[in-house]
């Protein structure tokens, strides 16, 4: 192929798309070719699986030690410096979720997602500057997503004729139907006098 | 018996399933990526980017540390996020080309369950109950679920502008309270508990206004003032 | 190889818990562009596009409601703001989530355009947008994975440089370049320019140009080459 009619497919929107996804797509064969091992000097390291429920820990898996408001959790963070009160959201449980822990063994992943936690404190306090990128992402699609539909999909307040051709079709069709209804049941009903007389 | 509660040293078991996991998700993005090359029709494609984006939660979940479990949720939201602003970029597009011949009223949402007259009232309570408890973003989403359904089993049919603006407006307001919160988390560090709630319930009510306002985007007019 | 050896000095950091910003003169620099530049189109109005009709004396004036104005000049301000902070973040992570962040405001600012072929390259910009989330969050979690880290302190500062991590500093770079639109895959955002609205059409560019630059400096000192 000329280098010119490559030119003029690269120019097209519509195949970029699928000329990106090829490419990464091969790139990823890369990853099956090289040696890929976890590094074993990870931060926030987590139990091994089921270590925690065999031990019967109340919040078990996510049990980080620490007692609420009195104790510290274990918490291994890159810059520990650099929060002083590390480990103190970790331990701390709402009264709700210690109640809840009390009561029985199997809520550990309830209560978790509860205000305290050690998922809390990162995503809050040591990596809050994520949440904050996170949550304005959802923030900007959203008002994105919401201005183009009330403003174009939606808005057609000023289109009197449109309207009132589709409020039309729309009585035209609820009549069709409740003619419909009426029918299947006068049929219904014929049926019934049949069986019985 | 007493077990450690957190090692120093990632376990051996993480590490030997690193490589499958690994393996797993590039093998889910490779024939995604090799789908969206060959596919036509631009809403397939839409469909199968959501697939490359499952393949990224593989690929970063396969870290299996606390960390990676924190970082899984910023990549869910912006798949989410962008989904949403794209997909009703398409409907944009596809609206534009039509004209003004497209129906006023769209086709009828059609979804007869039991369920949805006798138990919405209780089901969405109930939804909203647990994801207050939750709190953050988890809650935020299990209360935004409940809204929805709420919505879709009472079959509303759009809301005023001033409404939708009303509750983005909440939501805006919420998410200055986590901004607040963050702030105070390096500021004043003693005051770590009242951060951690700021925190919390301003995610919770952002993400449930604005999870219930998805199901209330709907394509019509009546009742609109 | 530290990170002194391509930005200069380091003038100082912003220590946000485990995410350190911090400044040496080229984020300096390029941090201060990029903040008055959004400064100026915060304050500037949008142009209005002339054209000749044919067969009269006539002109066509395609301007920009005041609504949409101001939808998009908020994005604008926001994707200035967003490449200001990854002119500066010290986190491979948050790079790559306000890489996002200007991607998905890309979109926005030209979403409220009215002709249809605008909509269709914003449509398929989304698209390769929403595939970047593999190689880039998925290229980070590898790094993370290779090295236990994801801070550009504690990177530049390994000893040596595992395959694995170049292969994650591959796919980001090969995400940067979906992201970004630069050439092979530049159609896309190039036809999305194709409406009124500067200067706000403008930032979409200046982003795209800022955030290359930065993101070869965090790539060169992932990978160890100076």
């Amino acid at each position: 192929m000329k280098i010119a009619k490559i030119w003029n497919k690269l120019a097209k929107p519509k195949n970029i798309p699928r000329l990106f996804a090829a490419i990464l797509a091969c790139v990823l064969i890369i990853g099956f070719v090289i040696p890929t091992a976890l590094d074993g000097d990870q931060l926030y390291p987590r139990p091994e699986p089921q270590s925690q429920m065999d031990a019967g820990l109340s919040i078990a898996p996510y049990d980080r030690g620490g007692e609420i408001l009195k104790e510290p959790g274990t918490t291994i963070a890159e810059y520990p410096e650099n929060s002083k009160y590390i480990g103190w959201i970790n331990s701390y449980m709402s009264p709700i979720a210690d109640t809840a822990r009390s009561i029985s063994p199997y809520f550990g992943t309830t209560i978790y997602s509860s205000p305290g936690g050690l998922i809390d404190e990162i995503l809050y306090y040591t990596r809050g500057f994520d949440t904050i990128l996170e949550s304005s992402i959802l923030m900007m699609a959203f008002i994105i997503a919401s201005w183009l539909m009330l403003n174009f999909t939606m808005d057609r307040r000023n289109e009197k004729e449109t309207i009132q051709n589709d409020v039309k079709r729309a009585i035209k069709s609820s009549d069709r139907i409740a003619n419909e209804v009426e029918e299947s049941n006068r049929k219904a009903r014929a049926k019934q006098r049949k069986r019985e007389s | 018996m007493v077990v450690e509660l957190v090692p120093q040293y990632v376990p051996a078991f993480f590490q030997s399933m690193y490589t499958p996991a690994l393996y797993g998700g590039l093998i889910v993005a490779f024939i995604a990526l090799i789908g969206i090359a060959i596919q036509k029709k631009d809403i397939h494609i839409l469909i199968l980017t959501d697939l490359v984006g499952l393949a990224m939660l593989i690929v970063v979940a396969a870290v299996g540390t606390d960390l990676a479990e924190a970082l899984v949720l910023p990549g869910l939201v912006v798949e989410l996020a962008e989904i949403m602003a794209i997909s009703e970029i398409l409907i944009s597009r596809e609206m534009r080309k039509i004209g003004p011949k497209q129906s006023f009223i769209p086709s009828e949402f059609s979804l007869d369950m039991e369920i949805m007259h006798t138990a919405p009232n209780f089901l969405a309570l109930i939804l909203i109950a647990y994801g207050a408890f939750l709190t953050g973003f988890t809650g935020g989403a299990v209360a935004g679920g409940g809204i929805i359904i709420y919505v879709l089993s009472r079959k509303a049919r759009g809301l005023p502008i001033a409404v939708v603006d009303g509750v983005g407006g909440i939501s805006g307001i919420a998410w200055c309270l986590w901004i607040i919160g963050f702030v105070l988390f390096f500021a004043v560090p003693q005051y770590w508990l009242l951060s951690l709630f700021l925190a919390a319930l301003g995610l919770f009510l952002k993400v449930a206004s604005k999870m219930g306002l998805m199901g209330i985007l709907m394509r019509e007019e009546f009742g609109k003032k | 190889m530290s990170l002194t050896s391509i930005g200069g000095d380091l003038l100082g950091t912003i220590p946000l818990g485990d995410i350190v910003l911090y400044l040496n003169p080229l984020h300096l620099f390029l941090f201060v562009t990029i903040i008055i530049f959004t400064i100026l189109i915060a304050i500037s109005r949008t142009e209005t596009q002339v054209e000749a009709m044919f067969g009269s004396l006539e002109e066509n004036k395609v301007s920009v409601g005041m609504k949409e104005f101001k939808h998009r000049r908020f994005l604008a301000i926001i994707c200035g703001l967003a490449t200001a902070g990854a002119m500066i973040t010290g986190d491979l992570f948050n790079f790559t989530l306000f890489m996002a962040l200007i991607g998905i405001v890309n979109i926005g600012i030209v979403s409220a355009v009215k002709q249809i072929d605008v909509l269709d390259s914003a449509y398929q910009y989304g698209l390769i947008a929403m595939m970047c989330g593999l190689p880039l969050f998925g290229g980070a979690a590898i790094i993370l994975a290779s090295t236990g880290t994801l801070s550009l302190f504690t990177l530049a500062a390994a000893p040596t440089v595992a395959p694995m991590t170049i292969f994650g500093a591959l796919m980001m770079l090969v995400g940067i370049a979906g992201e970004s639109g630069i050439a092979p895959f530049f159609a896309t955002k190039a036809e999305m320019f194709r409406t009124p609205g500067s200067p706000f059409i403008l930032i979409i560019h200046l982003s795209s140009l800022f955030i290359i630059v930065r993101s070869v400096e965090i790539l060169l000192i992932i990978i160890h080459v100076i």
